[in-house]
């Protein structure tokens, strides 16, 4: 079980070291105990909580990375926990021009920036061999690649993008995705490897570089929903053990955050994040394929013209180049790193000189401090997290750091000063050459290509063209190449120069700089294109993007089997109809429960789904104020109580709360109650199901070999499962109340303010109070699958270990 | 091919309950729902009563047709001129709806097929299931006014006549 189970994972490690791959083996083969074990161990591991920040809210004062200007961390563990560049409220800090619009300010802006981020350009990166030496002699493993990735991924100040018809406008929130050179081509997942690996064996031996990697470029594709699903279910579970009593304090964050009960669960935007990360390179759609290439060489180089020379080659004809359905015209951009503290500033600056004659203006000297940085030197800062890292990459370092010994957090220190460099170069890359050269190419390509397709003689032509081919086209035979069709249907796509290519380029650029007119005209023009082709990847992929989402699912799903860009697509078209509220609302809770009835999302993304669909029918409005028509309370109130009943059966407590409240809420449990008999009792089932495993089942079996405070904490979880049927006063009685907060603060942000205050005082002894006050009464168990609610509350080892089992990791 | 039938009141209140399974070939008229379809049936119809609310106003008929759907359940509703619901739940295979639950086999779309010919609820939109329902609903209602014409009944009380029981049991095994 075990080999199999963590193949995927393997592989960040054998290129790393051999020694952490058996432990992981060590970690998932031993019985459910030796997991409970480690419980007490993971939760103080600083360095595996940074990863799980994302959505484990942390308030935004302690947000100390994000901005520059806070960014000097004076001493060493200040940063560790609380260093997040993307906890929720750090992603509101960085909304787009938020003047731009007004209209729109709330809990939606999350999820469209996120989208709108998204679709950035990639630039691709190629260091010479020496280069990445220096990168890693600093500590970062990764290279260049590693220490570039977080600081492209916002650039500082505002980017001004021109559209096609000459109207510019600045964006705050600009980014680029640095990627290796071969991302996104492979799968990620082991499996699949196998035949790449068989091709790839000849061609490694002679490239030194890609053994070295750190992580190979596997890796950093996406697009591979079961990943994504085990990563957001390791965040699940993370938070639910970080929701343990033994962290209180630290979970008093979320009572004060008091978040908006419309906002998305951060769980949520994790998967729609992964969902959209790492996009793998496809011939039918040109988002990820590199707009620009950095080729890097550092003053250690003994003969760095001749490297250059050599790295621009590869990436046109060598090793480095691209398969043939990636457009090669792109912008090359040229890097010298120069090392500050060991080489000559004179020579280095001499030989930028000879660059950029050679080069022209597309060239930057990038000045990086060669040492090691240590979080107590003076000026250092952590290296801030990526927000678009991959499923498979951020699974791959939640593994290496779960099993490392090293309790410290390992993010590597740079200098203030190389940020400041590295900022400066990524800023002046974006704005001087890689925007420029991006609207000069989209202009030519509109000018040359798509301006005749538009309009009326546009219209003829397309027919002209389908017409000509000897009298009829309807031949059921798909055309081979030749034969009026630019589509070479043996392969699979279209060369790159032919005019469908370049207009599917064209519009993907008008996405990345954010033209969203152009884009869309252009999307369209291609639908009918690629139909007639009968390009069906091709197809799909336009209407995807042309947000026909009937005809783009039925084509991801039947024609072509792809449903990872099914459910992207439906998962994308849900939310942008979610914004729009009123009767989108409708259709985008609609579009979300085909997904689900399809199955094409896993039992984690399921379970998510419902809580969204629940959301759009909460934020449904009356037609007008006062009327209760045309709201959907009751519907909300359903998906919740799915939603509910659903988290619940996976063992994440804290969600199933969070759902059951909202679903309170809108049936108006406490104060009304619900007329039908069998929707109240299975409510209050829920809400004794939620809080008999409050305090996380997971401690259960493993009373033994913990500590004592977590010995005395499973004995009153036990005394309290049987029980609390006889507590039917619901969440205001004060036993709840007291239990609810001496365990869980954070858990009933909405009752809290009911509860009185000075509860801590009364909660001293907890074996001393609750066992007295809750002597006998019915097994729970029983009571709740009664109501048919399946929820395996005293045994839930077991249960907990049946995902990892899946193959997913 | 089970049928959950109720009656709800103004105050989403319900006066009236009916498990039934088809009659029609070679059906026992016994329903086969699954364990949690006691109350996610209530929950599936409450929902659906968002969806009465705003479709009332822009349909003169009292029949509304099939007005909303969960998973393999479809409910129809019949509009009484004072706002009593009738809402007839039916779902052709019980065994495949997974309520809250991850689905773990594919949904078996080819086999309901095939038995779509002869079943109602297979083919919810189709005429013949819309004139099946409007047929049992129009006969309900006629029992339903002679019952609450009764000077004892009181608005929203709970209908617990076992003669009306007996009635709306032979209008679903006549037409359903």
């Amino acid at each position: 079980m075990t080999s199999t189970l963590d193949d995927p994972l393997q592989s960040p490690q054998d290129s790393d070291s051999e020694q952490s791959i058996a432990v992981p083996k060590r970690r998932h083969g031993k019985s459910p105990l030796a997991s409970v074990a480690n419980l007490p161990y993971r939760r103080s591991n600083a360095s595996l909580s940074t990863l799980f920040a994302s959505t484990t809210s942390l308030p935004s004062s302690q947000n100390n990375t994000a901005s520059p200007s806070e960014s000097q961390v004076g001493t060493p563990t200040a940063g560790t926990v609380n260093g997040s560049v993307f906890s929720p409220a750090g992603s509101t800090l960085r909304s787009p021009s938020p003047a731009a619009h007004p209209a729109q300010l709330g809990a939606n802006t999350e999820t469209r920036d996120l989208i709108l981020r998204a679709y950035s350009p990639h630039v691709s990166l190629l260091a010479s061999q020496d280069t990445e030496e220096l990168i890693r002699h600093k500590g970062i493993n990764g290279g260049l690649l590693e220490i570039l990735r977080p600081f492209g991924e916002r650039v500082q100040g505002k980017v001004t993008i021109r559209d096609s018809s000459g109207v510019s406008r600045s964006w705050e929130d600009y980014g680029i995705r640095f990627t290796g050179v071969k991302d996104g081509l492979e799968s990620p997942r082991a499996a699949d490897r196998q035949s790449i690996d068989s091709v790839g064996s000849g061609k490694r031996n002679g490239q030194r570089s890609s053994m070295l990697e750190y992580k190979p470029a596997r890796l950093r594709s996406g697009g591979d929903v079961p990943q994504i699903e085990d990563l957001v279910e390791r965040h699940l579970t993370f938070a639910e053990e970080q929701s343990g009593p033994i962290e209180a304090d630290y979970l008093n964050h979320k009572d004060t955050e008091s978040r908006e009960s419309n906002a998305p669960s951060p769980f949520y935007l994790l998967y729609l994040r992964r969902l959209l990360s790492g996009l793998p390179m496809v011939p039918s759609e040109t988002l990820s394929h590199p707009v620009a290439t950095v080729i890097a060489i550092s003053s250690r180089s003994a003969n760095p013209i001749e490297e250059l020379r050599n790295l621009f080659h590869s990436s046109n004809q060598g090793e480095h180049r691209l398969p043939q359905w990636v457009h090669n015209e792109f912008l090359r951009y040229y890097v010298l790193v120069h090392d500050e503290d060991y080489d000559d500033i004179t020579t280095s600056m001499n030989l930028f000189d000879q660059m950029k004659r050679h080069f022209g203006l597309h060239c930057h000297l990038l000045r990086l401090r060669s040492t090691q940085c240590v979080p107590s030197d003076d000026g250092a800062i952590k290296l801030p997290h990526c927000e678009w890292t991959s499923a498979a990459e951020e699974l791959a370092e939640i593994v290496r750091r779960e099993t490392s010994e090293d309790d410290e957090d390992s993010t590597p220190c740079i200098f203030d000063s190389d940020a400041n460099a590295i900022r400066a170069f990524v800023r002046e890359m974006v704005t001087q050459s890689i925007v420029p050269s991006m609207e000069r190419a989209s202009a030519t390509w509109n000018d040359q290509v798509a301006s005749r397709r538009r309009g009326l003689s546009g219209r003829f032509m397309s027919l002209s063209k389908r017409f000509t081919t000897f009298g009829g086209r309807n031949t059921s035979v798909p055309a081979l190449a030749g034969g009026g069709s630019n589509y070479d249907s043996l392969q699979g796509f279209y060369r790159p120069d032919a005019p469908e290519a370049i207009m599917r380029k064209l519009a993907d650029y008008g996405m990345m700089l954010r033209d969203y007119k152009l884009a869309h005209s252009t999307y369209e023009i291609l639908c009918q294109d690629f139909k007639n082709d009968k390009a069906w990847r091709y197809y799909a992929g336009a209407n995807e993007m042309a947000a026909y989402l009937e005809t783009a699912y039925y084509s991801y799903l039947s024609r072509v089997g792809a449903p990872y860009n099914a459910l992207r697509t439906l998962v994308l078209g849900a939310e942008l109809l979610k914004m729009r509220i009123g009767s989108a609302l409708d259709d985008a809770a609609r579009w979300s429960s085909r997904l689900l009835e399809d199955r094409v999302v896993g039992p984690v993304g399921h379970v998510l789904l419902m809580e969204r669909i629940a959301a759009c029918f909460t934020e449904r409005k009356g037609i007008a104020t006062g009327l209760t028509e045309g709201e959907r309370k009751r519907k909300a109130g359903f998906w919740n109580m799915l939603a509910t009943e659903a988290w619940l059966r996976t063992e994440k407590t804290s969600q199933a709360e969070r759902c059951l409240r909202e679903a309170e809420q809108l049936y108006r449990l406490e104060e009304q109650g619900v007329e039908f008999d069998g929707m109240h009792r299975s409510l209050r089932a829920l809400q004794e199901a939620v809080k008999a495993n409050r305090n996380g089942p997971q401690h259960f079996d493993g009373a033994d070999l913990l500590g004592d405070d977590l010995e005395l904490q499973t004995q009153t979880v036990e005394t309290l499962q049987d029980p609390l049927q006889q507590d039917f006063g619901g969440p205001r009685s004060p036993l709840r109340a007291a239990f609810g907060h001496g365990h869980r603060k954070s858990l009933s942000a909405a009752i809290a303010p009911m509860q009185p205050p000075p509860i801590q005082t009364e909660f001293g002894d907890p074996l001393g109070v609750v066992p007295s006050a809750y002597q006998g009464g019915l097994d729970l168990n029983s009571a709740v699958s009664q109501h048919g609610v399946d929820v395996p509350a005293a045994s839930p080892i077991v249960e907990r270990k049946t995902p990892r089992e899946d193959g997913f990791e | 091919m089970s049928y959950y039938f109720t009656i709800i009141g103004t105050r989403d209140n319900p006066l009236f309950e009916l498990d039934f399974g088809t009659s029609k070939v070679g059906g026992d008229g016994v329903a086969r729902f699954r364990e949690e379809a006691k109350y996610m049936n209530q929950f599936i119809v409450h929902a659906a009563l968002d969806v009465v609310e705003e479709v009332q106003w822009t349909n003169k008929e009292m029949y509304l047709k099939r007005i909303d759907s969960f998973q393999n359940n479809h409910v129809h509703c019949f509009l009484t001129g004072g706002n009593v619901k009738f809402m007839l739940l039916m779902n052709p295979d019980p065994t495949a709806t997974t309520y809250s639950a991850y689905p773990t086999s594919q949904p078996s779309r080819p086999s309901t097929a095939r038995q779509s010919t002869t079943l109602l609820a297979a083919s919810p939109n189709s005429q013949a299931t819309e004139e099946a329902v409007r047929a049992f609903m129009l006969e309900v209602y006629e029992n339903w006014v002679k019952c609450i014409m009764n000077p004892f009944y009181q608005v929203n009380q709970v209908v617990t006549s076992p003669v009306f029981r007996n009635r709306v049991a032979t209008a679903a095994k006549k037409y359903l």
